[in-house]
């Protein structure tokens, strides 16, 4: 039940279930998590009531037309936005209890996160970038390590190359990187392909679905109905409310779906 | 994070040459003041003057020593002001690349020391710099102060070697006391606004500038309230320092006051005035860091010169109201012999060194003495003056205490201890410090002594006439004239270190608007290309931002002339409280030549950074997605 990161000065935060003190085999879950942004009228509902599981060592994919919360709910789930009602848990870890430098801590350890915009630093080289989430843990990270790191996502011959000078799969290849390095628990992606060609998408799902075999849990928003077909299983958000879940679905059965509740 | 602060500086150094820029500036005047300022305090006069001489010497020694003191508090503020406003707009613009940091697991004291080390590396490089620009600026002040005889011939800045100390610390104490608040700001940036394309516009008017606003403001109108109570010498003190607190007040209000202002500008309608109006809206922040530096500028520069005049005016106004006088003569000839002639009252003045208070609060003041004929002397300046024996008065330069006893000494001798016994009303334009009767000082000590006489006339008398008998016994002038050529004498050196200060000042602020201008374009490039796969071509985009620099430059004169306002009320009130008279003298010339700077350096580097930031093909850019 005590559950915190490996390193660090922050190991006296203990962050305690207040129900049920069984553990889960749930990477994340959540639990009537609410979120609303603006007030009165003008109030959204961009999470509404979301109770989730996201099994360990799985790869969930998440869709939904535009603006029905997917990207809020993935924020809501990796504790980078906070939630209005209900409570998230990594593993037995409350995120909705922690303070700025626990989460700070966890992001450092635990999760990993990937976006569409692949937000690398421009001013570091591949390599350093890899090497941040390392470095700001307080680790003097062995170059050998990144290396590998970097090799694991075929970058090892770009290591010293500036974000701008790489594609935009390279690029997302080194944010991959960039996640992994650390071993966190969760991987969180945000349209990790919503920048990229077939091609590059492929090289990038395929590394995933890799990382989702060795044991990685993985949560991915995503558009595409073939990038969601490499998940384990997909759900469906409508409204900022959970309609309709796949497990082992293909692109086609994903699209089907996906075209009914976008009606 | 050091080697962070590095990458970072390196990738984005043009956001960095201006605070860059203002940290060796900031290193080279302090460093050169100060070098300048032990070089005047130690300076001995050379061998083989005389007594008279050295006691000149030694008043403009210590004239030196205080405009060099203004110089070095003023360049310390404006640097502090300007690299501490340039580092929280640069800060403000990578709040993406912040917040990215929190992402992959930087905490707030990442943050905090990432921007600290770039200081430090800022503040190392900028002394680096600032060392040797230091001994060009100590040159050339140097030359100034002999030009403007604060010092003699052969006055020079001696090195120190502790000084090289002195700089760096100088240089690091600056840049990294300047970043502190931002750093504070900049470590509540949350993790989720680096995944925003344009992350929420942070909020402006934060508790901080509300608070030092306030402050600000309650210290301009406070100054404003007391200064017509604070008697001539005081009174124009006060007035003189309305414009700095008025002006950081309005800069404190810029993001609210900017964008209002702004636009009521004649920007021009079609679709480039209302994108560049827009602009001006949205980007309230850079908008405001544009204006700030011009505000004080305007402030400083039109409020204290304006001030400077009037003052000086005023005296001269009250002067000649008080002087019952039609003529000055020069020079100690007969002209109470003259037919026609009232009343003489000569006048010779003399410098002197008094010392007054004991043990601990005594204090040695160069001071000028006037020796005179207590009753001419009344008659002429319409106020009582008793003079008998070993008495002394506080003249109207009122820098004297009014009772009690002072040393005097004068070229040639001591004279001893004194009573002062009663004082003249101190005039606007000061004067002498101490009016002594003629039988007191040996006639040989007044041969040295500049000698004017005071020429009434009576009633009916023939004034050319007058005149011409007058002119053999030495020059005449019509006392009107007289009193302003005086006064401008008088007012040299105030009005030389108002030079210095303010040209200084002008610079800096010159150097902070281009610092916003500069950085704000930086982070442009993305809008800027967006806006020309939109359909506006490249002249278009540059138009549109030289527009809007302009509202910007617009808003900052007017709101710049709104503080300087605050200092006009405080010279009405004040010279209206001391000589009965309010009165405003407004300099045009140099508020035109303000506006026309202003207009040119900010028109010029809106131009030159909108044109190389759209040099790049707009599609290269909205491709980079770092
Ligand atoms: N910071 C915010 N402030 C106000 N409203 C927001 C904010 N973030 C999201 N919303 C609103 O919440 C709703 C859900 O947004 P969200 O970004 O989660 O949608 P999404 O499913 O990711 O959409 P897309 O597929 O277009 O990325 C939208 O209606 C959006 O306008
Ligand atoms: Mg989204």
């Amino acid at each position: 039940m005590l559950a915190v990161g490996t390193s660090g000065p922050l190991l006296h935060s203990v962050f305690l279930m207040t129900t049920t003190l069984t553990t889960t085999s749930n990477a994340i879950s959540l639990y009537g998590v609410s979120r609303v942004f603006g007030r009165g009228a003008a109030a959204v509902h961009a999470v509404d009531d979301v109770t989730l599981e996201f099994p360990r060592g799985g790869w969930t994919a998440v869709m939904g037309p535009s603006g029905s919360g997917k990207s809020t709910l993935l924020h809501c789930a990796a504790g980078l936005e906070k939630v209005d009602s209900g409570r998230v848990l990594l593993g037995d870890a409350d995120l909705t209890a922690a303070s700025d430098a626990e989460l700070t801590a966890l992001r450092r350890t635990r999760i990993g996160f990937v976006f569409q915009s692949f937000n690398l630093i421009g001013a570091l080289t591949a390599e350093q970038n890899v090497a941040l989430p390392l470095r700001l843990a307080g680790q003097r990270p062995r170059r050998a390590d990144v290396r590998a790191t970097l090799d694991a996502v075929g970058l090892a011959d770009r290591a010293r190359h500036k974000p701008r000078e790489l594609s935009g799969g390279q690029q997302q290849r080194v944010a991959i990187a960039r996640a992994m390095v650390t071993r966190p628990e969760v991987l969180f992606a945000d349209e990790p392909t919503g920048a990229l060609d077939s091609t590059a998408a492929r090289t990038v799902l395929d590394l995933m679905r890799a990382m989702a075999d060795a044991g990685q849990s993985i949560v991915m928003v995503t558009h595409d109905p073939g990038a969601a077909a490499r998940a384990d299983s997909v759900v469906f958000l409508r409204d900022g409310r959970v309609v309709d879940m796949l497990a082992g679905a293909t692109a086609h059965q994903v699209a089907d779906r996906l075209a009914e509740w976008e009606r | 994070m050091l080697g962070m602060s590095r990458a970072g500086l390196a990738e984005r150094w043009t956001l960095f040459v201006g605070a860059l820029l203002s940290v060796a500036l900031g290193v080279a005047l302090v460093q050169s003041s100060l070098l300048l300022l032990i070089s005047a305090a130690t300076f001995d006069p050379p061998p083989g003057v005389s007594e008279a001489e050295r006691m000149q010497i030694s008043d403009g020694a210590t004239a030196a020593v205080s405009m060099l003191g203004v110089v070095l508090g003023g360049a310390v503020f404006l640097a502090g002001f300007v690299i501490s406003s340039t580092f929280a707009f640069t800060v403000d613009q990578r709040r993406r690349d912040l917040a990215l940091l929190r992402l992959v697991g930087g905490g707030r004291g990442h943050v905090r020391r990432l921007l600290l080390g770039e200081a430090l590396l800022l503040g190392l490089a900028g002394a680096g710099l600032g060392i040797p620009a230091g001994l060009q600026v100590m040159a050339l002040q140097a030359w100034l102060m002999r030009r403007f005889e604060f010092v003699p011939e052969g006055f020079t800045g001696q090195w120190r070697m502790w000084i090289l100390g002195v700089s760096f610390g100088t240089g690091i104490l600056l840049a990294v006391a300047g970043v502190l608040v931002a750093a504070r700001r900049a470590a509540r940036v949350r993790p989720l606004e680096a995944l925003r394309e344009s992350g929420p516009a942070a909020r402006v008017m934060t508790a901080g500038r509300w608070i030092a606003g306030l402050i600000f403001l309650g210290g301009a109108l406070a100054l404003m309230i007391v200064a017509p109570h604070g008697g001539p010498s005081g009174g124009v003190a006060m007035a003189m320092n309305v414009a700095m607190p008025a002006s950081v007040a309005v800069v404190a209000f810029a993001p609210l006051l900017v964008p209002l202002i702004a636009r009521l500008m004649p920007v021009g309608g079609g679709v480039l005035g209302s994108l560049a109006r827009a602009s001006v809206r949205d980007a309230r922040r850079r908008s405001a860091s544009v204006a700030a530096p011009l505000i004080v500028l305007v402030a400083l520069v039109v409020g204290n010169t304006a001030a400077g005049v009037s003052f000086t005016a005023s005296g001269v106004d009250e002067l000649k109201r008080t002087t019952h006088a039609d003529f000055v003569v020069e020079g100690r000839g007969p002209a109470g012999a003259v037919p026609g002639v009232a009343a003489v009252s000569t006048e010779l003045a003399l410098p002197g060194e008094v010392t007054y208070g004991e043990g601990e609060y005594e204090e040695v003041v160069g001071a000028s003495v006037l020796v005179v004929d207590p009753a001419a002397y009344s008659a002429i300046h319409g106020t009582p003056v008793t003079l008998a024996g070993r008495t002394a008065v506080a003249g109207p330069g009122g820098d004297v205490p009014r009772v009690g006893p002072v040393r005097l000494r004068l070229p040639g001798g001591d004279l001893g201890e004194l009573p002062v016994t009663g004082s003249v009303p101190a005039a606007l334009s000061g004067g002498a410090s101490l009016l002594l009767p003629r039988g007191l000082v040996p006639e040989a000590q007044l041969a040295e002594a500049s000698a004017v006489s005071f020429v009434a006339l009576e009633p009916g008398a023939d004034r050319a006439a007058v005149r011409a008998a007058l002119a053999r016994t030495g020059p005449v002038s019509d006392l009107d004239d007289w009193l302003r050529a005086d006064a401008a004498t008088r007012d040299d050196t105030n009005r030389k270190v108002m030079l210095i200060v303010l040209g200084l000042g002008g610079l800096y602020a010159l150097i902070g608007v281009v610092n916003a201008i500069v950085i704000g374009a930086a982070t442009r490039r993305r809008e800027f290309a967006e806006a020309r796969v939109t359909g506006l071509t490249r002249g278009q985009v540059i138009r549109a931002a030289l527009l809007e620099a302009y509202a910007v430059t617009g808003a900052g004169l007017v709101l710049g002339a709104l503080a300087a306002g605050g200092a006009f009320i405080a010279v009405l009130a004040t010279t209206s409280a001391v000589t009965g008279t309010a009165n405003l003298d407004i300099p045009w010339t140099l508020v035109g030549g303000v506006v026309l700077v202003a207009l040119t350096v900010t028109g010029l580097t809106s131009l030159i950074t909108s044109w190389s930031a759209t040099r790049r093909a707009p599609v290269t850019l909205l491709a980079a997605r770092e």
